[in-house]
């Protein structure tokens, strides 16, 4: 028989029993939803987050955080502005800055809006993002005059659309809480707006972000009223591991131990690994789901099979070869596998974006230190990797489960299949 | 004439459980190309038995069965499967195949026989003219009669030019009207297109229509009468 004649028989056999079918693809269609789904959100999540980290943060620069990075703190140890002394001899090292940052407001007239007061050496900053700590508007100052200030995106248009809260030339007022002093004491700070960046988008560890504020170092000491600073960020010679390994060390040992080092680098082998982990359990629970397809598959062809015991009897009194049974019953699972499958692509992409939508958008990571903060848009990813897999995973699990139905049809003694009633 | 069928010493016993029950007690008949053969005998005498293993649809358990000179015992379950391409079989009950028309289902054969999709359907067309369901050919099973049900199984029996058509009470199901066209259509294809033909009944008149008769008691074939 030709395999055309085979295929369309055994659709034929399907059609009949289109519910009955459908249901049956229904198990497919979810399980491979399901997988494809979570593979294209954690992929689109890990391309959005690496690319953020990427462009957040050279991969050449190293954040220095007192004691514990992420949640850590009870120790006594603080870095000190000064500290970016003894970084700076360091070999390898190019050079290094103090990063004072105060949650507090910015006033604009009558409004105020949180942001992130972040005191910095603008020239020193602006040598290590040279790419992203970049004015849209005006012009940031490499020898800043006292009160300047230089705003992010989000600062300058914080409800997304064309108003503008304030912009290049404005004065406007910074404020903070002192929560150290008794009574608790609100400090002011007025200057005058000289640059709006360009857009970051994401989030970074130590680089520049849409929704904090900058002002030079030496006001954010006494705006402050600290010479402690939150982290110290380092730039490198390059990027090679040994360089960063070897930097990180000597700073370790420079600081006894109190001192916590974060390098990009690290920190994206780690998230590929974790993603890679998160991946692999959630491909495992989609599979468990279309390991129950797979049954259900079984379940209905031995029924099939069951009820067209005379049918088999017929086609091998004319003649049909026990293979040739074997592939009808076969197609008919691999028909209801696949289409289940090309369906459950689509829908799990559907089903991605639905989530994204609901879920996503704005998934903000806050920490203390190095912090990490902002907000990601997650495109889900569709590679034709997870679409293959999927098909081939369909196909498979239709396989392996039609072929104990399809292999009992095909084993039917003629006779006795017609004797069947 | 060239002998198609020969029997020697056929036997078949089926087990029911442990009791072994002999349907075929030892059978030998020749049967030529171009002859219309009926087998007459009582319910339960063996007849349906002796027609499935001409048919290859069943084994024997002794005995020779050569069919044009070969011996079926030599035969693995794929050549088996081929051999029945070239059987016509005609059943009782009709065992058409429900989802199909009436011209897929005389179409089917030819498929399984690996024929093009506008090679068959010419032959099945001209195949139910010549069974007198031209007008009919769109209509599944369970829109014919018994009658026509059956003469669209004869239709499909000829699909692939068979050896010999074997009729195992073909006229069982359905109205005397009906059987009575059946079975001149039947003499028709004998004598025109010379085809060869192995009716089993049990009912006396029906057999009498074939050329020569056999008779059947118990598993032995006991007499044969010239009609
Ligand atoms: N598959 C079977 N298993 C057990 N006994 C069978 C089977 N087929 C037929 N028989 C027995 O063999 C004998 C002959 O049956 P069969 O060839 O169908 O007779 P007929 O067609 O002449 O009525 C009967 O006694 C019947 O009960
Ligand atoms: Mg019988």
């Amino acid at each position: 028989m030709r395999l055309s004649d085979i295929f369309f028989y055994a659709l034929g056999a399907i059609k009949l029993r289109k519910l009955r079918a459908g249901l049956t693809m229904l198990g497919v269609i979810i399980g491979i939803a399901a997988m494809v789904a979570l593979l294209s959100i954690t992929q689109g999540l890990q391309a959005a987050i690496t690319s953020q980290l990427q462009r957040g943060l050279a991969t050449d620069t190293l954040v220095v955080s007192a004691g514990g990075g992420f949640g850590g703190g009870n120790s006594r140890f603080s870095l000190l502005v000064n500290d970016t002394n003894i970084i700076d001899s360091i070999q390898n090292v190019t050079v290094s800055l103090a990063v004072i940052q105060r949650v507090g407001y910015i006033k604009c007239g009558e409004q105020a809006i949180r942001i992130t007061i972040v005191g910095i050496n603008f020239a020193a900053y602006k040598e290590i993002y040279s790419s992203t700590f970049m004015a849209e508007d005006g012009e940031i100052p490499v020898n800043p005059e006292d009160d300047v200030i230089v705003i992010g995106k989000r600062v300058n248009l914080p409800w997304n659309n064309e108003t503008a809260f304030c912009r290049t030339g404005d004065h406007v007022e910074i404020l903070w809480t002192n929560t150290t002093a008794r009574p608790l004491k609100n400090e002011t700070y007025t200057g005058r707006v000289v640059a709006v960046l360009r857009e970051v988008g994401g989030f970074s560890i130590g680089g520049p972000s849409d929704s904090s504020v900058y002002i030079p170092l030496e006001r954010a000491i006494t705006f402050f009223g600290t010479d402690k600073c939150e982290m110290i960020i380092v730039k490198l010679k390059d990027d090679n591991k040994a360089t960063i390994d070897g930097v990180s060390k000597a700073i370790k040992k420079a600081f006894g131990g109190e001192a916590a080092v974060t390098s990009s680098t690290a920190l994206l082998n780690v998230l590929s690994d974790v993603f890679a982990t998160v991946e692999l359990f959630l491909a495992g629970i989609a599979a468990i789901s279309l390991l129950v397809a797979g049954i259900g598959i079984m379940n209905i062809m031995i029924v099939s099979t069951m009820e067209r015991i005379r049918e088999i009897g017929i086609l091998k009194a004319l003649g049909m070869r026990s293979r040739t049974v074997l592939l009808i019953f076969l197609s008919e699972a691999i028909i209801i596998g696949i289409l289940g499958a090309i369906i459950g692509v689509g829908a799990g992409y559907v089903l991605a974006q639905v989530a994204v939508r609901i879920f996503g958008g704005d998934m903000s990571f806050a920490g203390q230190g190095a912090a990490v903060r902002g907000a990601i848009i997650i495109t889900p990813v569709l590679t034709p990797n997870v679409i293959i897999g999927a098909v081939v995973f369909g196909l498979l699990v239709s396989v392996v489960f039609g072929l104990y139905p399809a292999w009992k049809a095909s084993k039917l003694r003629p006779v006795e299949a017609l004797r069947y009633e | 004439m060239a002998v198609i069928v020969e029997a020697v010493e056929l036997k078949k016993t089926y087990m029911l459980g442990k009791v072994p029950v002999e349907a075929l007690r030892g059978v030998n008949l020749k049967v030529e190309e171009g002859e219309f053969l009926s087998i007459l005998g009582p319910s339960g005498s063996g007849k349906s038995t002796l027609l499935n293993l001409i048919g290859a649809l069943d084994k024997p358990t002794g005995g020779k069965l050569y069919i044009e000179g070969v011996d079926t015992a030599t035969l693995s379950d794929g050549q088996l499967a081929d051999l029945r391409r070239k059987i016509g079989f005609v059943f009782q009950f009709f065992n058409l195949i429900p989802r199909l028309t009436a011209l897929q289902n005389v179409e089917l054969p030819m498929a399984i026989a690996g024929l093009s999709g506008i090679e068959r359907r010419k032959r099945a067309e001209e195949l139910l003219e010549t069974v007198g369901l031209g007008d009919r050919k769109n209509h599944k099973p369970s829109e014919l009669s018994g009658g026509q049900q059956q003469r669209v199984a004869i239709a499909r029996a000829l699909a692939n030019n068979p050896r010999f058509l074997l009729m195992d009470e073909p006229t069982g199901n359905i109205d005397s009207k009906s059987a009575h066209e059946i079975i001149q259509l039947v003499k028709r294809l004998n004598i025109e297109q010379k085809v060869t033909v192995i009716m089993v009944t049990h009912d006396q008149k029906l057999a009498m229509e074939a050329v020569r008769t056999l008779h059947m008691l118990d598993g032995y074939i006991v007499k044969e009468t010239l009609n």
